[in-house]
């Protein structure tokens, strides 16, 4: 009897042991996510990370970068890929309880598409047709700016994602209430404190001493926090910090430029600055995204730069860099970049000002779509056309427009950088990464810890 | 210039110097006092700066001995010690620790001389201070010194101070210092009027004209020069004690001199004023006024010669009155003389002419009738001369006042040689050569023609009577300083210089029969016209009287 019962005692005890453990990972109705960030916001679809709990698309990109249904429920294209028809997802409602249309959606897509593309509904099915093949239609409609909105009742636009705003406080701090009636079902969270224009220190002291569940993390913060026991939920490499040179006597100078290229140490800055975050680069497009990033230098060559700077006038061998004084890490990044180009000769003079013949900045890759990404990098950084359309996925040609616009290093990337979030211990995600590929949050599966 | 203007000058002259001297010695006396001062201040100044620059250098040694032993440097050091060390981690640590330390300065350079973490430039990680693992040096026996700290703009001086952590067979470097700066030296805490500069190279610090500079050389740890400590004063407190003392010396010169003016002219009026009082006297007595008296009661030496003065006077109208009264007594023995010696003349003859006449009438009375008659011719003829004589002493005794008329003196001249003309070409007598040079268009004379014609005929009859052996006899008219000149010269034996001065002497004659009045009377008559006489004479080459009337 006695070792049966025994027995019996240790079954149940490690049954107990087991439902004590299920209980704690089980997803929870209720309680508020708290988050930090450093960014403001004018208007609620001013922040793509906020508008993205609030605002949904035709389609949404999952993190392997498949395009899965989201508002619309599925799609087909003609062989030319000229004709879209997209059948919209059945008892879809705003925030304000009408229902998505076809009318509201078609809308929304012209007003996204333009005079390119024609839209036209029929029923619950919206139409585009174009003269040309859109091969990145799908990518395009996942984006941020193809959201379907409408304006509600008091003037506001509602959305019909996972949370609905209750309180907006223009670049200062936004409520989120679960969506109750939302096509997915209603969030585990009953809402969202969100708030921004936080700096990143701060926000890492709210994450330790429990006022933030959310936060940004910088690079050189990470093991600081992951040694405080803080979970930390990372994108794809989807920001590239890079030195764009503007007009001006020495940035004008062919060969400073690519002696400057050559005098960045990077293999420095990204093991101590960074802390070995992201990835030393050479290339606009990061690696996971084109696959040939590594075709493009990233390497420091001191004698070919000396010997570059040699041939520049020494009057020309002085010119600014500026940064931006909101960025945490951008002025130590700046200084140790005007320390390396000092070894080769060059002398930059580390300015907070907005503008100047040099600039130390971030561009964000917002989509899949390769040639979409050069062409915003391109038109950000000033350089002109990319020669392939949007769409194209051939990496042949996107490396022949990529190492065009490199060509004459008027840019010279540097890194590319994940979004970086630290998470509180109170919050709880089942199966999907909290951050999507892009650095979205998506905390839908997300739950808060009851507190002991 | 008067000598109330000397007195003045001199005592202006006297209290400008005085003043002068005594700012100018003021003056030096304070710059050299303000130079001993401003020594004493700049050494007192730099002994300063190296008290606190001592103390500063134990103060670094102290902080970065503190970050040396504390237990989280020596954490770090064991995990450099690890194989593959992470020194990312570590990379931002020097800011916190130079913060908390107070510390401008702080690198934290692992064993082989790489920067771990720089406070002061962080962005200067992975670079090597390849000085501080110089194996000669003992960090822990090593004090703060001076070096140079290199910045991403500038090099600025520092205070550093290194200690060495050891963790087995590795070694971290702490680095630590002080900016030594305008700031420290602000804290010196100078006197008023002086500065401390730090001069580094490159342009010399701005150094006003009225400022003393004292420099002290900055030497780093292998006393190589690193900059120079300037220490300087202001000379303008002194420049406006020196001012001030010149421009109260200008006052008191300006007041002085207006003091001396007033002392000057109130004292050289006391002493001048009998002075010129004895010049007025003195200007009286020399016009002729021998009574004139000076009035000065003081007892000083101006009284003294005032009394002197009058005294003088009084002497010399005495001596006037009894010269006078002598002279006047020998004019009359002289006149008596002379009468005596004119009388006796013609009296000898009447006397012998009358005893002939008795002789021959008791004698030859027969004879008597002839004698009386050559007698009586001879009584006559002598009695004629002594009417002539007692005539010519009558007409000097009855020299009447010149009735003054304009007149021309050409034409007075020209009549009075032609009255002697004839005589000039008496036969028996060598001839004697008249020349006239008469200057025409002269101004009128007032004169008496009739006195002045007779002054004229007796100077003509002087020269004939200087020629007897025939000559020239010159008269001449001409313009003499404003006045009218008449000269009138013969070619005669001429005249010793004795002979010129008594020659207008009454009764006084070289001739044997002259009467010694002619000349008297020329000179009577040209003093009773305003006139001047002189006499110019040479033996053997003539004489020459000249005579200046005042022109109308």
């Amino acid at each position: 009897m006695r070792p049966i019962g025994c027995r019996y005692l240790a079954v149940i005890s490690v049954l107990a042991a087991l439902a004590t453990a299920l209980a704690a990972t089980r997803p929870r109705y209720g309680g508020v996510l708290r988050v930090e960030m450093r960014e403001r916001a004018a208007s609620i679809d001013g922040v793509a990370r906020i508008g993205s709990l609030v605002f949904e698309r035709l389609v949404r990109i999952d993190h392997d970068g498949h395009p899965q249904p989201a508002l619309a429920v599925s799609w087909q294209a003609d062989a030319e890929q000229t004709r879209w028809e997209f059948r919209l997802r059945p008892g879809v409602k705003f925030h304000d309880g009408y229902p998505l249309t076809g009318a509201t959606a078609g809308g929304a897509l012209q007003r996204l598409l333009g005079s390119g593309a024609t839209v036209g509904v029929a029923g619950d099915v919206v139409v585009v047709k174009s003269d040309r093949a859109m091969p990145g239609l799908l990518t395009e409609l996942s984006r941020p700016s193809a959201s379907i909105a409408a304006r509600g009742p008091d003037g506001q636009l509602v959305g019909t994602g996972p949370f609905r705003v209750t309180r907006f406080d223009a670049d200062r701090h936004v409520s989120l209430a679960a969506f109750d009636e939302h096509w997915n079902g209603r969030p585990f969270v009953d809402g969202v404190e969100i708030e921004m224009g936080r700096s990143t220190r701060d926000q890492f002291v709210d994450l330790q001493v429990g006022k933030a569940d959310l936060i940004e993390l910088a690079p050189n913060e990470m093991r600081a926090a992951a040694d405080r026991g803080a979970r930390i939920w990372t994108s794809a490499p989807v920001e590239l910090l890079a030195l764009v040179f503007g007009p001006g006597r020495g940035a004008d100078n062919a060969r400073l430029r690519e002696a400057l290229a050559l005098s960045i140490d990077r293999a420095a800055i990204h093991n101590v600055l960074l802390q070995r975050q992201g990835v030393a680069t050479g290339a606009l497009l990061p690696q996971w995204l084109s696959g040939y990033a590594f075709l493009f230098p990233a390497s420091m060559d001191l004698p070919r730069a000396r010997q570059l700077v040699a041939e520049v006038p020494p009057g020309d061998r002085t010119l600014p860099l500026a940064y931006d004084p909101t960025d945490a890490q951008a002025r130590i990044l700046a200084e140790r970049i005007a320390v390396n180009a000092r070894d080769a000769g060059i002398n930059l003079q580390v300015t907070n000002q907005a503008r100047g013949e040099l600039r130390l900045v971030r561009a964000r890759v917002n989509s899949l779509d390769g040639a979409l990404v050069l062409a915003e990098m391109a038109a950000a950084f000033g350089l002109g056309q990319v020669r392939v359309p949007a769409g194209q996925t051939r990496p042949d040609l996107l490396y022949s427009a990529e190492r065009g616009l490199l060509d004459g290093h008027r840019v010279v990337p540097l890194f590319h950088l994940p979004d970086t979030c630290g998470v509180g211990s109170r919050v709880r995600l089942w199966q999907r990464p909290g951050l999507g590929r892009l650095g979205s949050l998506q905390l839908a599966d997300l739950w808060i810890e009851a507190s002991p | 210039m008067t000598f109330r203007t000397r007195l003045l000058a001199l005592f202006i002259l006297v209290i400008a110097v005085a003043v002068g001297v005594v700012t100018a010695i003021v003056s030096t006396r304070t710059a050299r006092t303000f130079e001993r001062m401003d020594n004493a201040r700049s050494e007192a100044l730099v002994a300063q700066f190296r008290q606190q620059f001592d103390a500063r250098r134990k103060d670094v040694a102290r902080r970065v001995e503190g970050i040396a032993s504390a237990p989280s440097t020596l954490q770090m050091a064991i995990d450099f010690s690890q194989p593959n060390p992470d020194y990312s981690r570590y990379v931002d640590t020097a800011q916190g620790l130079a913060a908390a330390q107070g510390l401008d300065f702080l690198e934290l350079v692992a064993h082989d001389g790489s920067i771990i973490s720089s406070a002061q430039w962080p962005a200067r990680f992975g670079y090597k201070e390849e000085w501080v693992t110089d194996a000669g040096v003992d960090w822990k026996q090593q004090g703060a010194f001076l070096d140079r700290v290199q910045l991403p703009e500038s090099e600025p001086l520092g205070i550093l101070a290194v200690r060495v952590v050891e963790a087995g067979d590795q070694k971290l470097y702490v680095i630590g210092g002080g900016r030594l700066d305008q700031d420290f030296f602000a804290s010196l805490v100078p006197p008023a009027g002086m500065r401390v500069l730090l001069h580094r190279g490159g342009p010399a610090p701005k150094i006003a004209a009225d400022e003393t500079v004292h420099r002290i050389p900055l030497v780093g740890r292998q006393n190589n020069l690193l900059a120079t400590l300037i220490v300087t004063g202001s000379r303008r407190e002194l420049e406006e004690l020196v001012h001030s003392i010149v421009r109260t010396g200008v006052i008191a010169s300006a007041g002085g001199i207006l003091l001396a003016l007033a002392l000057a002219w109130w004292t050289t009026a006391r002493v001048t004023r009998p002075v010129e009082r004895l010049a007025a006297g003195a200007r009286e007595v020399a016009a002729g006024n021998w009574k004139a008296r000076v009035n000065i009661t003081s007892r000083d030496e101006i009284g003294e010669l005032a009394r002197t003065f009058n005294r003088m006077t009084y002497q010399l109208i005495e001596q006037r009155d009894r010269l006078l009264q002598a002279e006047r007594v020998a004019a009359w023995r002289e006149l008596a003389r002379r009468l005596a010696h004119e009388l006796k003349n013609p009296l000898f003859p009447l006397q012998i002419t009358v005893e002939n006449m008795k002789r021959a009438r008791e004698q030859y009375p027969e004879q008597f009738d002839e004698v009386f008659q050559e007698s009586a011719a001879t009584l006559l003829t002598e009695l004629a001369n002594l009417k002539q004589i007692i005539g010519r002493f009558s007409d000097f005794a009855k020299m009447p006042p010149p009735e003054l008329q304009q007149i021309d003196i050409n034409q007075v001249v020209e009549q009075a040689m032609a009255l002697y003309r004839a005589q000039l070409a008496a036969p028996g007598h060598p001839p004697i050569q008249p020349r006239m040079e008469l200057t025409p268009d002269l101004p009128q004379v007032a004169a008496d023609p009739e006195q002045f014609g007779r002054a004229l005929g007796n100077l003509l009859l002087n020269a004939i009577d200087a020629m007897p052996k025939g000559g020239t006899l010159t008269i001449r008219t001409g313009r003499n300083n404003g006045a009218v000149r008449v000269e009138v010269s013969d070619t005669g034996e001429g005249l010793t210089q004795e002979e010129c001065e008594r020659l207008f002497t009454p009764y006084y004659t070289t001739k044997a029969h002259g009467t010694g009045l002619g000349l008297a009377i020329v000179q009577s008559v040209v003093a009773d016209h305003k006139g001047k006489i002189a006499v110019e004479s040479e033996p053997g080459r003539g004489t020459t009287f000249k005579i200046d009337l005042s022109a109308v």
